[in-house]
Protein backbone atom coordinates (compact mmCIF):
# COMPACT_ATOMS: atom_id res chain seq x y z
CA UNK A 1 0.00 0.00 0.00
CA UNK A 2 3.43 2.36 0.47
CA UNK A 3 4.27 2.46 -3.30
CA UNK A 4 1.13 3.08 -4.55
CA UNK A 5 0.87 5.96 -2.54
CA UNK A 6 4.15 7.70 -4.47
CA UNK A 7 1.56 7.51 -7.63
CA UNK A 8 -0.48 9.69 -6.00
CA UNK A 9 1.78 12.97 -6.12
CA UNK A 10 2.45 12.17 -9.70
CA UNK A 11 -0.39 12.31 -11.02
CA UNK A 12 -1.42 15.36 -8.80
CA UNK A 13 1.58 16.78 -10.38
CA UNK A 14 0.72 15.73 -14.07
CA UNK A 15 -2.60 17.38 -13.57
CA UNK A 16 -1.54 20.63 -12.20
CA UNK A 17 0.99 20.91 -15.01
CA UNK A 18 -1.93 20.09 -17.85
CA UNK A 19 -3.81 22.64 -15.47
CA UNK A 20 -1.13 25.00 -15.82
CA UNK A 21 -1.08 24.29 -19.76
CA UNK A 22 -4.77 25.79 -20.01
CA UNK A 23 -4.12 28.79 -18.06
CA UNK A 24 -3.89 30.98 -21.81
CA UNK A 25 -7.91 29.84 -21.51
CA UNK A 26 -8.81 33.55 -20.41
CA UNK A 27 -6.23 35.24 -22.96
CA UNK A 28 -8.75 33.22 -25.87
CA UNK A 29 -11.68 33.90 -24.18
CA UNK A 30 -11.03 37.69 -24.54
CA UNK A 31 -9.25 37.49 -28.25
CA UNK A 32 -12.67 35.02 -29.39
CA UNK A 33 -14.79 37.76 -27.62
CA UNK A 34 -13.16 40.99 -29.46
CA UNK A 35 -13.05 39.23 -32.93
CA UNK A 36 -16.98 38.74 -31.87
CA UNK A 37 -17.85 41.96 -31.39
CA UNK A 38 -15.11 42.58 -34.63
CA UNK A 39 -17.58 40.89 -36.77
CA UNK A 40 -20.39 42.39 -34.96
CA UNK A 41 -18.96 45.48 -36.21
CA UNK A 42 -18.10 44.30 -39.69
CA UNK A 43 -21.37 43.48 -40.07
CA UNK A 44 -23.17 46.74 -38.90
CA UNK A 45 -21.11 48.29 -41.65
CA UNK A 46 -21.40 45.65 -44.24
CA UNK A 47 -25.16 46.81 -43.45
CA UNK A 48 -24.97 50.00 -43.63
CA UNK A 49 -22.89 50.39 -46.93
CA UNK A 50 -25.01 47.83 -48.65
CA UNK A 51 -28.55 50.14 -47.37
CA UNK A 52 -26.79 53.18 -49.26
CA UNK A 53 -25.81 51.49 -52.11
CA UNK A 54 -29.41 50.14 -52.29
CA UNK A 55 -30.54 53.87 -51.86
CA UNK A 56 -27.96 55.59 -53.82
CA UNK A 57 -29.14 53.40 -56.62
CA UNK A 58 -32.20 53.30 -56.38
CA UNK A 59 -32.12 57.63 -56.17
CA UNK A 60 -32.73 59.80 -59.10
CA UNK A 61 -29.29 61.16 -60.17
CA UNK A 62 -29.51 64.79 -59.45
CA UNK A 63 -26.84 67.59 -60.06
CA UNK A 64 -26.71 71.29 -60.65
CA UNK A 65 -25.36 70.96 -64.09
CA UNK A 66 -27.10 67.81 -65.44
CA UNK A 67 -30.73 68.25 -67.20
CA UNK A 68 -33.30 66.86 -64.90
CA UNK A 69 -35.13 64.03 -67.16
CA UNK A 70 -34.40 60.79 -66.36
CA UNK A 71 -31.89 59.64 -68.82
CA UNK A 72 -32.55 55.89 -70.33
CA UNK A 73 -29.42 54.76 -69.03
CA UNK A 74 -30.95 55.01 -65.50
CA UNK A 75 -32.56 52.42 -65.81
CA UNK A 76 -29.39 49.59 -66.14
CA UNK A 77 -28.35 51.89 -62.58
CA UNK A 78 -31.57 49.87 -60.97
CA UNK A 79 -30.02 46.51 -62.69
CA UNK A 80 -27.24 46.34 -59.74
CA UNK A 81 -29.90 46.73 -57.00
CA UNK A 82 -31.79 43.96 -57.94
CA UNK A 83 -28.38 41.68 -58.37
CA UNK A 84 -27.38 43.19 -54.86
CA UNK A 85 -30.58 41.66 -53.39
CA UNK A 86 -29.77 38.39 -55.06
CA UNK A 87 -26.30 38.19 -54.10
CA UNK A 88 -27.73 38.80 -50.31
CA UNK A 89 -30.19 36.19 -51.05
CA UNK A 90 -27.48 33.82 -52.41
CA UNK A 91 -25.02 34.11 -49.40
CA UNK A 92 -28.42 33.60 -46.98
CA UNK A 93 -29.19 30.51 -48.78
CA UNK A 94 -25.74 29.36 -48.56
CA UNK A 95 -25.62 30.13 -44.95
CA UNK A 96 -29.00 28.12 -44.41
CA UNK A 97 -27.65 25.06 -46.73
CA UNK A 98 -24.05 24.81 -44.93
CA UNK A 99 -26.39 24.46 -41.67
CA UNK A 100 -28.60 22.60 -42.43
CA UNK A 101 -28.41 18.76 -41.85
CA UNK A 102 -27.34 16.08 -44.41
CA UNK A 103 -28.03 12.70 -44.71
CA UNK A 104 -26.24 10.37 -43.40
CA UNK A 105 -24.53 12.83 -40.88
CA UNK A 106 -22.57 10.78 -39.06
CA UNK A 107 -21.16 11.79 -35.51
CA UNK A 108 -18.26 9.77 -33.75
CA UNK A 109 -17.09 9.83 -30.48
CA UNK A 110 -15.06 7.63 -28.04
CA UNK A 111 -14.40 7.31 -24.52
CA UNK A 112 -11.23 5.87 -22.71
CA UNK A 113 -9.55 5.22 -19.60
CA UNK A 114 -6.03 4.48 -18.20
CA UNK A 115 -6.42 3.44 -14.56
CA UNK A 116 -3.77 2.12 -11.91
CA UNK A 117 -4.93 -0.77 -9.08
CA UNK A 118 -3.87 -2.01 -5.49
CA UNK A 119 -5.27 -3.79 -3.62
CA UNK A 120 -4.73 -5.93 -0.76
CA UNK A 121 -6.24 -8.97 -1.71
CA UNK A 122 -4.28 -12.20 -1.50
CA UNK A 123 -3.25 -13.32 -4.50
CA UNK A 124 -3.75 -9.67 -6.35
CA UNK A 125 -0.69 -7.43 -8.09
CA UNK A 126 -0.90 -3.97 -8.37
CA UNK A 127 -0.45 -2.07 -11.52
CA UNK A 128 -1.51 -0.17 -14.89
CA UNK A 129 -4.24 -1.42 -16.79
CA UNK A 130 -6.23 0.11 -20.07
CA UNK A 131 -10.07 0.28 -19.79
CA UNK A 132 -12.46 0.15 -21.88
CA UNK A 133 -12.04 2.04 -25.58
CA UNK A 134 -15.34 3.30 -26.23
CA UNK A 135 -16.21 4.32 -29.90
CA UNK A 136 -19.91 5.95 -30.31
CA UNK A 137 -21.02 6.36 -33.76
CA UNK A 138 -24.67 8.43 -33.78
CA UNK A 139 -25.78 9.35 -37.23
CA UNK A 140 -29.45 10.76 -38.72
CA UNK A 141 -30.55 8.62 -42.02
CA UNK A 142 -33.52 11.32 -41.99
CA UNK A 143 -34.90 13.24 -40.11
CA UNK A 144 -37.12 10.68 -38.05
CA UNK A 145 -34.37 7.87 -38.71
CA UNK A 146 -31.45 8.00 -36.47
CA UNK A 147 -28.78 5.07 -36.62
CA UNK A 148 -26.56 4.68 -33.00
CA UNK A 149 -23.67 2.28 -32.25
CA UNK A 150 -21.70 1.53 -28.85
CA UNK A 151 -18.62 -0.68 -29.54
CA UNK A 152 -16.06 -1.21 -26.79
CA UNK A 153 -12.71 -2.28 -27.09
CA UNK A 154 -11.62 -4.77 -23.84
CA UNK A 155 -8.04 -5.46 -22.45
CA UNK A 156 -7.35 -9.23 -21.36
CA UNK A 157 -4.56 -10.79 -20.29
CA UNK A 158 -3.90 -12.23 -23.98
CA UNK A 159 -5.98 -10.51 -26.16
CA UNK A 160 -8.24 -8.21 -26.81
CA UNK A 161 -12.30 -8.57 -27.62
CA UNK A 162 -14.31 -6.15 -29.46
CA UNK A 163 -17.73 -6.14 -28.36
CA UNK A 164 -21.29 -4.22 -29.44
CA UNK A 165 -23.11 -2.94 -26.74
CA UNK A 166 -25.35 -0.83 -28.52
CA UNK A 167 -26.92 -0.81 -32.08
CA UNK A 168 -30.02 0.79 -32.53
CA UNK A 169 -32.22 2.14 -35.33
CA UNK A 170 -34.61 3.88 -34.09
CA UNK A 171 -38.10 5.93 -36.09
CA UNK A 172 -39.13 8.87 -34.33
CA UNK A 173 -42.94 9.88 -34.66
CA UNK A 174 -42.63 12.69 -32.03
CA UNK A 175 -42.00 13.25 -29.00
CA UNK A 176 -44.39 10.48 -27.80
CA UNK A 177 -43.71 7.73 -29.40
CA UNK A 178 -39.89 6.74 -30.67
CA UNK A 179 -39.70 2.62 -31.66
CA UNK A 180 -35.96 1.37 -31.49
CA UNK A 181 -34.93 -2.44 -32.71
CA UNK A 182 -31.15 -3.71 -32.16
CA UNK A 183 -29.43 -4.50 -28.52
CA UNK A 184 -29.89 -1.76 -26.30
CA UNK A 185 -28.55 -1.00 -22.41
CA UNK A 186 -31.64 -2.74 -20.67
CA UNK A 187 -33.84 0.35 -19.05
CA UNK A 188 -33.95 -1.25 -15.31
CA UNK A 189 -33.08 1.66 -12.97
CA UNK A 190 -31.24 4.42 -13.56
CA UNK A 191 -26.90 3.98 -13.81
CA UNK A 192 -27.04 1.26 -16.57
CA UNK A 193 -28.62 3.49 -18.99
CA UNK A 194 -27.59 7.18 -18.07
CA UNK A 195 -23.63 6.18 -18.67
CA UNK A 196 -23.45 3.21 -20.92
CA UNK A 197 -19.84 2.45 -20.99
CA UNK A 198 -17.86 6.06 -21.08
CA UNK A 199 -15.90 6.10 -17.53
CA UNK A 200 -15.49 9.72 -18.50
CA UNK A 201 -19.66 10.02 -17.66
CA UNK A 202 -19.23 8.44 -14.20
CA UNK A 203 -17.97 10.34 -11.29
CA UNK A 204 -16.64 7.41 -10.08
CA UNK A 205 -13.54 5.19 -10.98
CA UNK A 206 -15.98 2.27 -11.40
CA UNK A 207 -19.85 1.09 -12.50
CA UNK A 208 -21.47 -0.21 -8.91
CA UNK A 209 -21.84 -4.06 -8.28
CA UNK A 210 -25.74 -4.04 -9.81
CA UNK A 211 -24.46 -3.00 -13.29
CA UNK A 212 -21.14 -4.13 -13.12
CA UNK A 213 -19.14 -4.93 -16.73
CA UNK A 214 -19.38 -8.60 -17.05
CA UNK A 215 -21.70 -8.77 -14.27
CA UNK A 216 -25.12 -10.84 -13.35
CA UNK A 217 -27.14 -9.02 -10.72
CA UNK A 218 -28.86 -7.30 -13.72
CA UNK A 219 -29.20 -8.09 -17.36
CA UNK A 220 -27.53 -5.29 -18.61
CA UNK A 221 -28.68 -5.86 -22.51
CA UNK A 222 -31.90 -6.64 -24.15
CA UNK A 223 -32.05 -7.78 -27.95
CA UNK A 224 -35.55 -6.47 -29.59
CA UNK A 225 -37.26 -3.43 -29.69
CA UNK A 226 -38.22 -0.48 -27.52
CA UNK A 227 -41.07 2.27 -27.54
CA UNK A 228 -40.06 4.80 -26.01
CA UNK A 229 -41.66 8.88 -25.16
CA UNK A 230 -43.16 10.85 -23.04
CA UNK A 231 -46.51 10.77 -21.17
CA UNK A 232 -48.65 14.03 -21.09
CA UNK A 233 -48.52 14.79 -17.75
CA UNK A 234 -47.75 18.71 -17.75
CA UNK A 235 -44.90 19.77 -15.11
CA UNK A 236 -44.44 16.00 -13.60
CA UNK A 237 -41.92 15.03 -17.18
CA UNK A 238 -43.22 11.70 -17.07
CA UNK A 239 -41.53 9.46 -19.99
CA UNK A 240 -41.64 5.75 -20.55
CA UNK A 241 -39.69 2.89 -21.57
CA UNK A 242 -41.25 -0.17 -22.71
CA UNK A 243 -39.17 -3.07 -24.29
CA UNK A 244 -39.56 -6.79 -25.50
CA UNK A 245 -36.16 -8.69 -26.49
CA UNK A 246 -34.31 -12.11 -25.87
CA UNK A 247 -33.27 -11.16 -22.60
CA UNK A 248 -30.65 -13.36 -20.88
CA UNK A 249 -28.46 -15.87 -22.81
CA UNK A 250 -27.41 -19.38 -21.48
CA UNK A 251 -24.19 -17.58 -19.91
CA UNK A 252 -26.94 -14.99 -18.10
CA UNK A 253 -24.24 -12.20 -18.08
CA UNK A 254 -24.97 -12.17 -22.02
CA UNK A 255 -28.47 -11.21 -24.22
CA UNK A 256 -28.98 -14.20 -26.74
CA UNK A 257 -27.36 -12.05 -29.38
CA UNK A 258 -27.77 -14.53 -32.04
CA UNK A 259 -31.35 -15.72 -30.84
CA UNK A 260 -33.24 -16.55 -27.49
CA UNK A 261 -32.40 -19.24 -25.44
CA UNK A 262 -35.84 -19.90 -25.16
CA UNK A 263 -39.31 -19.73 -26.69
CA UNK A 264 -39.97 -16.84 -23.91
CA UNK A 265 -39.50 -13.27 -24.32
CA UNK A 266 -38.48 -11.12 -21.67
CA UNK A 267 -39.90 -7.72 -21.05
CA UNK A 268 -39.19 -4.49 -19.39
CA UNK A 269 -41.33 -1.51 -18.26
CA UNK A 270 -39.75 1.64 -16.81
CA UNK A 271 -41.43 4.84 -15.98
CA UNK A 272 -39.50 8.51 -14.60
CA UNK A 273 -40.70 11.51 -13.79
CA UNK A 274 -38.40 14.42 -14.74
CA UNK A 275 -40.22 17.57 -13.02
CA UNK A 276 -40.28 21.03 -14.23
CA UNK A 277 -40.63 22.51 -11.24
CA UNK A 278 -37.31 20.36 -9.83
CA UNK A 279 -35.06 20.64 -12.67
CA UNK A 280 -32.48 18.26 -12.29
CA UNK A 281 -34.47 15.50 -10.22
CA UNK A 282 -35.52 11.96 -12.07
CA UNK A 283 -37.45 9.62 -10.51
CA UNK A 284 -38.24 6.26 -11.71
CA UNK A 285 -39.14 2.61 -11.29
CA UNK A 286 -38.75 -0.48 -13.46
CA UNK A 287 -40.67 -4.08 -13.93
CA UNK A 288 -38.19 -6.98 -16.19
CA UNK A 289 -39.83 -10.05 -16.53
CA UNK A 290 -37.85 -13.19 -18.48
CA UNK A 291 -37.34 -17.13 -18.28
CA UNK A 292 -33.81 -17.95 -17.83
CA UNK A 293 -32.83 -21.27 -19.26
CA UNK A 294 -29.17 -21.85 -17.70
CA UNK A 295 -27.18 -24.35 -19.11
CA UNK A 296 -26.73 -27.09 -16.86
CA UNK A 297 -30.84 -27.41 -17.39
CA UNK A 298 -32.76 -25.51 -14.88
CA UNK A 299 -34.84 -23.12 -15.53
CA UNK A 300 -36.15 -20.14 -13.48
CA UNK A 301 -38.87 -17.08 -13.99
CA UNK A 302 -37.22 -14.19 -13.24
CA UNK A 303 -38.91 -10.63 -11.55
CA UNK A 304 -36.85 -7.66 -11.07
CA UNK A 305 -37.82 -4.65 -9.74
CA UNK A 306 -35.91 -0.83 -9.70
CA UNK A 307 -36.48 1.94 -8.73
CA UNK A 308 -34.23 4.84 -8.10
CA UNK A 309 -34.51 8.52 -7.45
CA UNK A 310 -31.23 11.43 -8.46
CA UNK A 311 -30.50 14.95 -8.34
CA UNK A 312 -27.83 15.02 -11.00
CA UNK A 313 -26.82 19.13 -10.98
CA UNK A 314 -23.47 19.12 -9.26
CA UNK A 315 -23.70 20.58 -6.65
CA UNK A 316 -24.80 18.52 -4.91
CA UNK A 317 -25.09 15.40 -7.01
CA UNK A 318 -26.79 12.52 -5.52
CA UNK A 319 -27.70 9.11 -7.09
CA UNK A 320 -29.74 6.20 -5.44
CA UNK A 321 -30.97 2.89 -7.06
CA UNK A 322 -32.70 -0.05 -5.84
CA UNK A 323 -32.90 -3.14 -7.28
CA UNK A 324 -34.89 -6.54 -6.38
CA UNK A 325 -34.00 -9.71 -8.05
CA UNK A 326 -36.25 -12.24 -7.55
CA UNK A 327 -36.03 -16.19 -8.91
CA UNK A 328 -38.53 -19.05 -8.76
CA UNK A 329 -37.32 -22.33 -9.82
CA UNK A 330 -40.17 -23.53 -12.25
CA UNK A 331 -39.60 -27.46 -11.96
CA UNK A 332 -39.02 -27.00 -7.74
CA UNK A 333 -40.88 -23.59 -6.97
CA UNK A 334 -37.84 -22.61 -4.82
CA UNK A 335 -37.54 -19.00 -4.42
CA UNK A 336 -35.02 -16.49 -3.96
CA UNK A 337 -34.78 -13.18 -3.21
CA UNK A 338 -31.54 -11.02 -3.96
CA UNK A 339 -31.47 -7.23 -3.19
CA UNK A 340 -28.69 -4.40 -3.91
CA UNK A 341 -28.55 -0.94 -3.84
CA UNK A 342 -26.49 1.99 -3.82
CA UNK A 343 -26.18 5.69 -2.77
CA UNK A 344 -23.50 7.74 -4.30
CA UNK A 345 -23.20 11.49 -2.84
CA UNK A 346 -20.93 14.07 -4.97
CA UNK A 347 -20.56 17.61 -4.70
CA UNK A 348 -18.66 20.04 -7.04
CA UNK A 349 -16.44 22.33 -4.70
CA UNK A 350 -17.32 26.48 -5.92
CA UNK A 351 -13.65 26.97 -5.84
CA UNK A 352 -10.78 25.85 -8.68
CA UNK A 353 -13.33 26.82 -11.64
CA UNK A 354 -15.00 23.92 -10.28
CA UNK A 355 -13.31 21.47 -11.22
CA UNK A 356 -12.85 19.52 -8.35
CA UNK A 357 -15.44 16.71 -6.93
CA UNK A 358 -15.18 15.03 -3.54
CA UNK A 359 -17.44 11.87 -3.69
CA UNK A 360 -18.91 9.46 -1.74
CA UNK A 361 -20.65 5.67 -2.23
CA UNK A 362 -22.29 3.23 -0.03
CA UNK A 363 -23.17 -0.18 -1.92
CA UNK A 364 -24.84 -3.48 -0.21
CA UNK A 365 -25.78 -6.31 -2.07
CA UNK A 366 -27.74 -9.60 0.11
CA UNK A 367 -27.94 -12.64 -1.97
CA UNK A 368 -29.32 -15.79 0.08
CA UNK A 369 -27.86 -18.97 -0.09
CA UNK A 370 -31.16 -20.37 -1.90
CA UNK A 371 -29.92 -18.49 -4.66
CA UNK A 372 -28.88 -20.33 -7.58
CA UNK A 373 -28.86 -18.53 -10.72
CA UNK A 374 -26.01 -15.95 -9.43
CA UNK A 375 -22.52 -16.87 -7.96
CA UNK A 376 -22.94 -16.13 -4.09
CA UNK A 377 -21.83 -13.12 -3.79
CA UNK A 378 -23.07 -10.73 -0.45
CA UNK A 379 -21.08 -7.49 -0.16
CA UNK A 380 -20.90 -4.02 1.47
CA UNK A 381 -18.57 -1.48 0.23
CA UNK A 382 -18.24 1.96 0.98
CA UNK A 383 -16.12 4.13 -1.44
CA UNK A 384 -14.19 7.41 -0.64
CA UNK A 385 -12.69 9.87 -3.55
CA UNK A 386 -12.39 12.71 -5.32
CA UNK A 387 -12.68 13.60 -9.37
CA UNK A 388 -10.81 16.34 -11.07
CA UNK A 389 -11.90 17.94 -14.00
CA UNK A 390 -8.13 18.57 -15.98
CA UNK A 391 -10.10 19.93 -18.79
CA UNK A 392 -13.81 20.12 -20.06
CA UNK A 393 -13.21 16.24 -21.80
CA UNK A 394 -10.76 14.88 -19.78
CA UNK A 395 -10.71 14.01 -16.03
CA UNK A 396 -8.25 12.33 -12.85
CA UNK A 397 -9.89 10.14 -10.45
CA UNK A 398 -8.73 9.00 -7.33
CA UNK A 399 -10.37 6.30 -4.79
CA UNK A 400 -10.29 4.52 -2.17
CA UNK A 401 -12.82 1.28 -1.05
CA UNK A 402 -13.25 -0.77 1.66
CA UNK A 403 -14.80 -4.23 0.78
CA UNK A 404 -16.25 -5.01 4.60
CA UNK A 405 -15.28 -8.95 5.78
CA UNK A 406 -17.92 -11.57 5.07
CA UNK A 407 -18.75 -14.40 7.96
CA UNK A 408 -18.58 -17.76 6.63
CA UNK A 409 -21.85 -19.32 5.67
CA UNK A 410 -22.94 -22.97 4.78
CA UNK A 411 -20.48 -23.98 2.29
CA UNK A 412 -18.98 -20.37 2.17
CA UNK A 413 -15.52 -19.64 3.40
CA UNK A 414 -15.14 -16.38 5.37
CA UNK A 415 -13.87 -13.37 3.05
CA UNK A 416 -11.42 -10.94 4.54
CA UNK A 417 -11.54 -7.34 4.49
CA UNK A 418 -9.89 -5.60 1.53
CA UNK A 419 -9.03 -1.94 0.62
CA UNK A 420 -8.10 -0.36 -2.32
CA UNK A 421 -6.56 2.32 -4.16
CA UNK A 422 -7.72 3.42 -7.23
CA UNK A 423 -6.29 5.90 -10.02
CA UNK A 424 -7.88 6.66 -13.14
CA UNK A 425 -7.55 9.46 -16.06
CA UNK A 426 -10.93 8.96 -18.17
CA UNK A 427 -11.43 11.11 -20.88
CA UNK A 428 -13.86 11.59 -24.30
CA UNK A 429 -11.96 12.63 -27.91
CA UNK B 1 -13.51 0.38 9.77
CA UNK B 2 -16.91 0.73 7.54
CA UNK B 3 -18.32 2.26 10.31
CA UNK B 4 -16.08 4.77 10.00
CA UNK B 5 -16.62 5.63 6.56
CA UNK B 6 -20.40 5.58 6.73
CA UNK B 7 -19.94 8.50 9.80
CA UNK B 8 -17.55 10.50 6.88
CA UNK B 9 -20.00 10.21 4.47
CA UNK B 10 -22.75 11.19 6.71
CA UNK B 11 -20.94 14.29 7.90
CA UNK B 12 -19.50 15.22 4.29
CA UNK B 13 -23.26 15.37 3.12
CA UNK B 14 -24.54 17.33 5.90
CA UNK B 15 -21.78 19.36 5.74
CA UNK B 16 -22.00 20.21 2.31
CA UNK B 17 -25.97 20.46 2.52
CA UNK B 18 -25.51 23.54 5.48
CA UNK B 19 -22.74 24.86 2.46
CA UNK B 20 -25.46 24.72 0.32
CA UNK B 21 -28.14 26.34 2.02
CA UNK B 22 -26.14 29.34 3.55
CA UNK B 23 -24.48 29.84 -0.57
CA UNK B 24 -26.84 29.92 -3.34
CA UNK B 25 -25.99 28.91 -6.16
CA UNK B 26 -24.05 31.55 -7.94
CA UNK B 27 -25.32 30.89 -11.09
CA UNK B 28 -28.39 33.31 -10.01
CA UNK B 29 -26.25 35.84 -8.58
CA UNK B 30 -25.54 37.86 -12.12
CA UNK B 31 -26.54 40.90 -13.02
CA UNK B 32 -29.75 41.65 -14.93
CA UNK B 33 -29.13 43.38 -18.34
CA UNK B 34 -31.16 44.18 -21.52
CA UNK B 35 -33.98 41.08 -22.00
CA UNK B 36 -33.89 38.52 -24.87
CA UNK B 37 -36.13 37.81 -26.64
CA UNK B 38 -37.09 33.98 -27.65
CA UNK B 39 -37.85 33.86 -31.83
CA UNK B 40 -39.02 31.32 -33.80
CA UNK B 41 -39.08 31.01 -37.58
CA UNK B 42 -42.92 32.74 -38.36
CA UNK B 43 -44.14 29.43 -39.03
CA UNK B 44 -43.70 27.45 -36.29
CA UNK B 45 -47.38 26.40 -34.27
CA UNK B 46 -46.46 28.26 -31.08
CA UNK B 47 -46.59 32.09 -29.43
CA UNK B 48 -46.26 31.24 -25.53
CA UNK B 49 -43.93 28.93 -23.62
CA UNK B 50 -43.20 29.03 -19.98
CA UNK B 51 -39.84 29.08 -18.85
CA UNK B 52 -40.13 25.13 -18.07
CA UNK B 53 -40.78 24.66 -21.42
CA UNK B 54 -38.10 26.83 -23.09
CA UNK B 55 -35.82 24.80 -20.72
CA UNK B 56 -37.54 21.66 -21.99
CA UNK B 57 -37.14 22.91 -25.62
CA UNK B 58 -33.23 23.55 -24.98
CA UNK B 59 -32.64 20.90 -22.59
CA UNK B 60 -33.57 18.36 -25.94
CA UNK B 61 -36.01 16.86 -23.98
CA UNK B 62 -39.04 18.04 -26.40
CA UNK B 63 -37.94 17.81 -29.63
CA UNK B 64 -40.50 17.88 -31.87
CA UNK B 65 -43.25 21.05 -32.65
CA UNK B 66 -45.87 18.89 -33.80
CA UNK B 67 -45.14 15.28 -35.52
CA UNK B 68 -44.14 16.91 -38.99
CA UNK B 69 -42.10 19.81 -37.63
CA UNK B 70 -39.10 18.58 -35.70
CA UNK B 71 -37.32 21.61 -33.22
CA UNK B 72 -33.86 23.23 -34.74
CA UNK B 73 -32.21 24.36 -31.46
CA UNK B 74 -30.03 27.49 -32.19
CA UNK B 75 -27.13 28.81 -29.93
CA UNK B 76 -24.76 31.66 -30.06
CA UNK B 77 -20.76 31.00 -30.07
CA UNK B 78 -19.40 31.62 -27.02
CA UNK B 79 -18.75 34.80 -25.40
CA UNK B 80 -21.95 36.20 -26.87
CA UNK B 81 -24.45 37.88 -24.27
CA UNK B 82 -27.42 35.81 -25.69
CA UNK B 83 -25.10 32.87 -24.72
CA UNK B 84 -24.36 33.85 -21.33
CA UNK B 85 -27.93 34.63 -20.75
CA UNK B 86 -29.38 31.11 -22.08
CA UNK B 87 -26.19 28.82 -19.88
CA UNK B 88 -26.83 31.13 -16.67
CA UNK B 89 -30.88 30.92 -17.00
CA UNK B 90 -32.22 28.01 -19.29
CA UNK B 91 -29.35 25.74 -18.33
CA UNK B 92 -27.95 26.71 -14.68
CA UNK B 93 -24.83 25.61 -16.09
CA UNK B 94 -20.96 26.51 -17.32
CA UNK B 95 -19.53 26.82 -20.35
CA UNK B 96 -17.76 23.66 -19.26
CA UNK B 97 -20.98 21.65 -17.95
CA UNK B 98 -22.68 22.61 -21.23
CA UNK B 99 -20.70 21.13 -23.73
CA UNK B 100 -20.19 17.74 -21.31
CA UNK B 101 -24.39 18.03 -21.34
CA UNK B 102 -24.37 17.15 -25.12
CA UNK B 103 -21.73 14.91 -25.27
CA UNK B 104 -23.68 12.65 -22.68
CA UNK B 105 -27.19 13.69 -24.51
CA UNK B 106 -25.84 12.31 -27.92
CA UNK B 107 -24.09 9.04 -26.14
CA UNK B 108 -27.36 8.00 -24.31
CA UNK B 109 -28.84 8.23 -27.95
CA UNK B 110 -31.69 10.36 -26.87
CA UNK B 111 -29.98 13.03 -30.17
CA UNK B 112 -28.00 12.98 -33.03
CA UNK B 113 -26.75 16.11 -33.03
CA UNK B 114 -26.06 19.42 -30.55
CA UNK B 115 -27.70 22.75 -31.13
CA UNK B 116 -26.16 24.22 -34.12
CA UNK B 117 -23.95 27.16 -33.41
CA UNK B 118 -24.42 30.75 -34.87
CA UNK B 119 -21.63 33.37 -34.75
CA UNK B 120 -23.70 36.23 -35.52
CA UNK B 121 -26.64 38.03 -34.90
CA UNK B 122 -27.54 38.48 -38.85
CA UNK B 123 -26.94 34.93 -39.77
CA UNK B 124 -29.11 34.05 -37.00
CA UNK B 125 -32.17 35.55 -38.10
CA UNK B 126 -31.35 34.30 -41.53
CA UNK B 127 -31.45 30.93 -40.31
CA UNK B 128 -34.42 31.49 -38.03
CA UNK B 129 -36.33 32.97 -41.16
CA UNK B 130 -35.55 30.17 -43.33
CA UNK B 131 -35.20 26.81 -40.98
CA UNK B 132 -39.08 25.76 -40.53
CA UNK B 133 -38.87 25.05 -36.62
CA UNK B 134 -35.92 27.17 -35.65
CA UNK B 135 -35.80 28.57 -32.49
CA UNK B 136 -33.33 30.97 -31.36
CA UNK B 137 -32.18 33.87 -28.64
CA UNK B 138 -31.72 37.12 -29.65
CA UNK B 139 -31.04 40.63 -28.03
CA UNK B 140 -34.53 41.95 -27.68
CA UNK B 141 -33.42 45.91 -28.91
CA UNK B 142 -32.59 44.53 -32.32
CA UNK B 143 -35.05 42.29 -33.31
CA UNK B 144 -35.40 41.70 -37.33
CA UNK B 145 -38.92 41.31 -38.96
CA UNK B 146 -39.86 37.68 -40.34
CA UNK B 147 -39.41 36.14 -37.23
CA UNK B 148 -42.22 35.32 -34.05
CA UNK B 149 -41.40 36.32 -31.05
CA UNK B 150 -42.35 34.37 -28.31
CA UNK B 151 -44.26 35.08 -24.99
CA UNK B 152 -41.99 33.08 -21.96
CA UNK B 153 -44.39 32.63 -18.66
CA UNK B 154 -46.67 35.44 -20.69
CA UNK B 155 -44.71 38.14 -20.48
CA UNK B 156 -42.63 40.02 -23.55
CA UNK B 157 -39.22 41.36 -23.18
CA UNK B 158 -39.50 44.83 -21.96
CA UNK B 159 -42.26 43.47 -19.28
CA UNK B 160 -41.07 44.00 -15.98
CA UNK B 161 -40.59 40.47 -14.95
CA UNK B 162 -39.26 39.18 -18.14
CA UNK B 163 -37.16 36.03 -17.13
CA UNK B 164 -34.66 36.51 -19.58
CA UNK B 165 -31.94 39.04 -19.29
Amino acid sequence: MHRPLLIIPAFLFAASVVRGQSSTMPDQTEQIKALLERVELLEKQVAELKADRVAALNSPVTGPATPVIQPPEVQPLAKPAVQVHEHESQIQQETVRQLETHYPSLEIRGFGDADFASTDRKGTNSGFYLGQLDLHIASALSPKISYFAELTLNAHPNDYTIEVERSIIRYDYDDYFKISFGRFHTPIGYWNTAFHHGAWLETTVDRPFIVKVGGTFTPLHLVGALAEGHIPSGGLGLQYNVGIGNGRGELIGRPGDAGDINNNRAWVVKVFARPAKAYGLEVGGSVYRDKITLRAGPEYREWITAAYLTWTKGAPEFLTEFDHVNHRNILTNQIANSDAFYAQFAYRLPWFEKSWKPYYRFEYTHMPLSEQVFAYQPQEESIVGVRYDISNFAAFKLEYRFLNSQPPRLGHPAEPAVNGLFIQTAFTF
Amino acid sequence: MNRTFKLAGTLLTVSMVVWTSWHPLSMAQTSRGADVAVVVNADTPVIDLSLAEVRKVFLGERQYWNAKLPVVLLIRAPVARERDVVLRVIYQMSEGQFKQYWVAKIFRAEVTSPPKIVYSNDMQYELVSAMPGAIAFVDARNVHPGVKVLRVDGMLPGDKDYPLR
